[in-house]
């Protein structure tokens, strides 16, 4: 099926359904993946497989390991620590998957509706780069830096706060175990932000100007057309970005490191520090791999669901378009 | 494509994805004694004490060796922590390598058999006589892995403890004389506190804050308590009088703001340079900032043991070890000779390092003199204590989370101390 739509004077050509091109053997591509495939067993299956392999041991990481059957998934059922550490990751998904996300969809909608229209693409394509900045700058980086805005005494943001009148709204943002955990996450969505921003930009520019255009005529507001224009059409977006967000989330490590180090008083554990701090300070190599083992199995289900959930909307829509 | 080609193709693709994999896996480094090169790691930086006389020592042992090249990788603390093992386990481990003292760092690569044994020429080169029982303790692990007793498996070439720095400047301004008890001290403490300036330098989330706590439990112990916590050799309680007294002082010592609430997300780096800009009056710290401080402080400082107490944190210095299979060991141990002698000792010791075999009257800087002559009586009264982080591995985390709970006051003393003693049992060897 091909469909032609007239945008801005150009004509653009849509091909849907795979009849276009004659059918070549399946066989004649297998080639291709093979070097694929092969990386994918040796970095991911393989070292996946001997870590679960090592969390049924009781290992220090040196000499024989010792098998020790589902200890430490018994150990780890009763282990508060990494309860807690779970539950902070959940407050991670809403920072780095729910906030950038919703935030992100109203930002790309914003410079690319308002800011695009009124000064130009070029000012929106600025704003679009300051907003990833924090993608590309190393977590490391970016982790050092934050430490010394939020750092209680000399910190810009305690000066900032005292210097525009609101010194008692001054705080020891990371060292206080009340307040540690929600001042990660507010770094966390300042370096999450741009992601979803981009990816919302690019998915805007392929939607059907035409539909803005009528809704327009027909009086709809901005927000109104952002509700039943813009979300409905960027959908797959929105689902990929949460899906990559939450998975960022509950893999996060950088930052905890470098800003809290988990604390104060496991205040902002996160599995993943966890299962770090088990490995290679405890040296309970065997206990750290089964923390590893089910991080894993938790993002690989969840990113199973999302795709299913993903796939079953885009075949959805793909049948109403029919 | 041909069926000929694809597979012409296929092999190729399979061959080169192959080798990859194997490149990646595997070592490619392997081999017999050389005799030619010395393979050294270390990860002092180059401006440190030691790493400028382990790089004189270097040119030494090259000048002495002629046709042996010494083939340096400078390393970082935590690659060589965190992947010794690994690597120790494979051929591409060095001839010799510094690493970490105690129980859960090289007492656990001894236990595996990953390091030789140096006893015999510990004896025949005369190592075992210079170094001081405190120094030596870190040098022995016994089949369990536990430091004090057994076989050498590692050699410190300097050493380490911690003291008391001020800033004389403040201390003047402030009319506080140079405390000697700690009635003084605690006095010259609340004097800053009346100005409005906290007195001790802290940082809650590394080894500042529980080396405070520590050194106030051991102003209250002695080598019989020491040797239980660190060596087992008893039983170890929390709730005994030292570690009671450590605790609730330190609690107090916050209330009173000697401790600043706020120092609890603070890095060791930041209670430096709190002391460094004159922002902090007295720093207990280690021997380890001695340098920095020469170098960057704009004021004049000067340093004390813990008054009142003959324990105090330090130990010998990080070892120097030879991987069970290293290729050149004879070079190694010539390597580990050269860092011991005189020259190389009294070069360390005038950078403002501590010397474990320096001859006093090379030492010119009157600063290091005293960092010298500090340690000689220190090391004389047997008064090193080791750091509270080794006897169990992974301690280092709790005592920071733990105390960071203590400085918040989210957690009273006696919960405070029940912690570390369910940490401190579930990971102690059982005696």
């Amino acid at each position: 099926m091909t469909a032609t739509v007239e945008r801005g004077g150009q004509v653009v050509r849509r091909h849907h359904g795979r009849a276009a091109h004659p059918r070549r053997p399946r066989s004649s591509y297998a080639l291709f993946l093979l070097p694929g495939v092969l990386a994918f067993l040796a970095v991911v299956v393989v070292p996946f497989l001997m870590n679960t392999g090592v969390s049924f041991t009781d290992w220090q990481g040196v000499g024989s390991p010792k098998w020790s059957g589902l200890a430490n998934y018994r150990e780890l059922m009763d282990d508060s620590e990494f309860w807690a550490s779970f539950r902070h990751s959940l407050f991670m998904v809403v920072a780095m998957a729910a906030v950038p996300t919703a935030l992100g969809l109203v930002l790309a909608a914003a410079l690319f509706d308002f800011v695009g229209k009124h000064f130009g693409t070029r000012i929106a394509a600025v704003l679009r780069a300051c907003f990833y900045l924090p993608q590309v700058l190393p977590i490391a980086v970016a982790g050092i830096v934050w430490s010394w805005i939020l750092a209680p005494d000399n910190g810009s943001l305690n000066a900032l706060l005292k210097a525009v009148g609101l010194g008692s709204l001054q705080q020891d943002w990371l060292g206080d175990p009340d307040l540690a955990l929600y001042s990660v996450m507010g770094v966390m969505v300042w370096v999450q932000i741009g992601f979803p921003l981009v990816v919302f930009m690019a998915g805007l520019q392929r939607v059907d100007p035409q539909l803005y255009e009528a809704a327009e005529l027909d009086g709809a507001g901005w927000w109104r057309r952002f509700a039943h224009i813009t979300l409905p059409q960027i959908r797959p977006e929105i689902y990929v970005v949460l899906l990559w967000c939450t998975i960022a989330a509950l893999k996060v490590f950088g930052a905890v490191y470098v800003l809290t180090k988990g604390g104060p008083g496991g205040a902002t554990d996160v599995p993943s520090y966890f299962s770090f701090t088990t490995f290679f300070e405890k040296t309970q190599v065997g206990y750290g791999a089964a923390i590893s083992t089910v991080l894993t199995v938790i993002i690989l289900v969840l990113a199973l669901v999302g795709l299913k959930f993903q796939t079953r909307a885009e075949d959805a829509e793909e049948g109403l378009r029919a | 494509m041909s069926t000929t080609r694809r597979r012409v193709v296929a092999t190729a693709a399979v061959t080169l994805t192959g080798a990859l994999l194997l490149a990646s896996c595997g070592s490619s480094d392997s081999g017999s004694p050389d005799g030619g090169t010395l393979k050294l790691w270390h990860y002092e930086g180059p401006d440190s004490a030691m790493g400028v006389a382990w790089n004189e020592a270097i040119k030494e042992f090259e000048r002495t060796h002629p046709g042996v090249k010494v083939k340096f990788e400078e390393k970082g603390f935590e690659q060589i922590q965190k992947t010794a093992p690994m690597v120790l386990n494979s051929n591409d481990a060095p001839d010799l390598m510094e690493y970490n003292k105690g129980n859960a760092t090289a007492g656990l690569l001894s236990k595996q058999g990953l390091l030789t044994d140096l006893t015999a020429e510990a004896a025949k080169r005369g190592w075992d006589k210079k170094l001081s029982a405190g120094v030596r303790t870190t040098s022995q692990y016994d089949t369990n892995g536990v430091m004090g007793s057994g076989k050498w498996y590692g050699v410190p070439n300097y050493a380490e403890y911690t003291m008391v720095f001020y800033n004389k400047d403040l201390f003047k301004k402030y009319g506080v004389a140079e405390p000697t008890t700690l009635d003084q001290l605690t006095a010259a403490m609340d004097t800053f506190v009346s100005k409005g300036i906290t007195p001790l330098a802290d940082a809650g989330a590394e080894y500042v804050a529980q080396q405070y706590l520590y050194q106030l439990a051991l102003s209250r112990a002695d080598r019989s308590w020491v040797d239980r916590y660190e060596l087992y050799k008893g039983r170890t309680d929390f709730h005994d009088a030292a570690w009671t007294y450590a605790a609730t002082t330190f609690a107090d010592w916050v209330k009173k703001g000697y401790i600043s609430k706020k120092s609890t997300s603070l890095k060791a780096e930041d209670a430096g340079v709190s002391f460094i800009q004159g922002k902090s009056p007295i720093l207990f710290s280690g021997s380890w900032w001695y340098g920095r401080f020469q170098a960057e402080s704009k004021f004049d400082w000067g340093t004390f043991l813990w008054p009142g107490s003959n324990l105090t944190l330090g130990s010998g210095g990080n070892l120097w070890v030879v991987p069970k299979g290293a290729r050149n060991k004879d070079l190694a141990y010539d390597f580990i000779d050269i860092t011991m002698s005189r020259k190389i000792q009294n070069l360390l010791g005038n950078k403002g390092g501590v010397p474990v075999g320096a001859d006093t009257a090379a030492i010119t800087d009157p600063k290091a003199k005293t960092l010298i002559a500090d340690f000689n009586t220190l090391s004389g009264k047997d008064g090193l204590a080791f750091y509270p982080d080794w006897p169990v591995a992974g301690f280092y985390d709790v005592l920071v989370s733990e105390t960071q709970k203590l400085i918040t006051g989210s957690e009273k003393p006696d919960a405070y101390l029940s912690a570390l003693q369910t940490a401190y049992d579930k990971g102690a060897p059982k005696t």
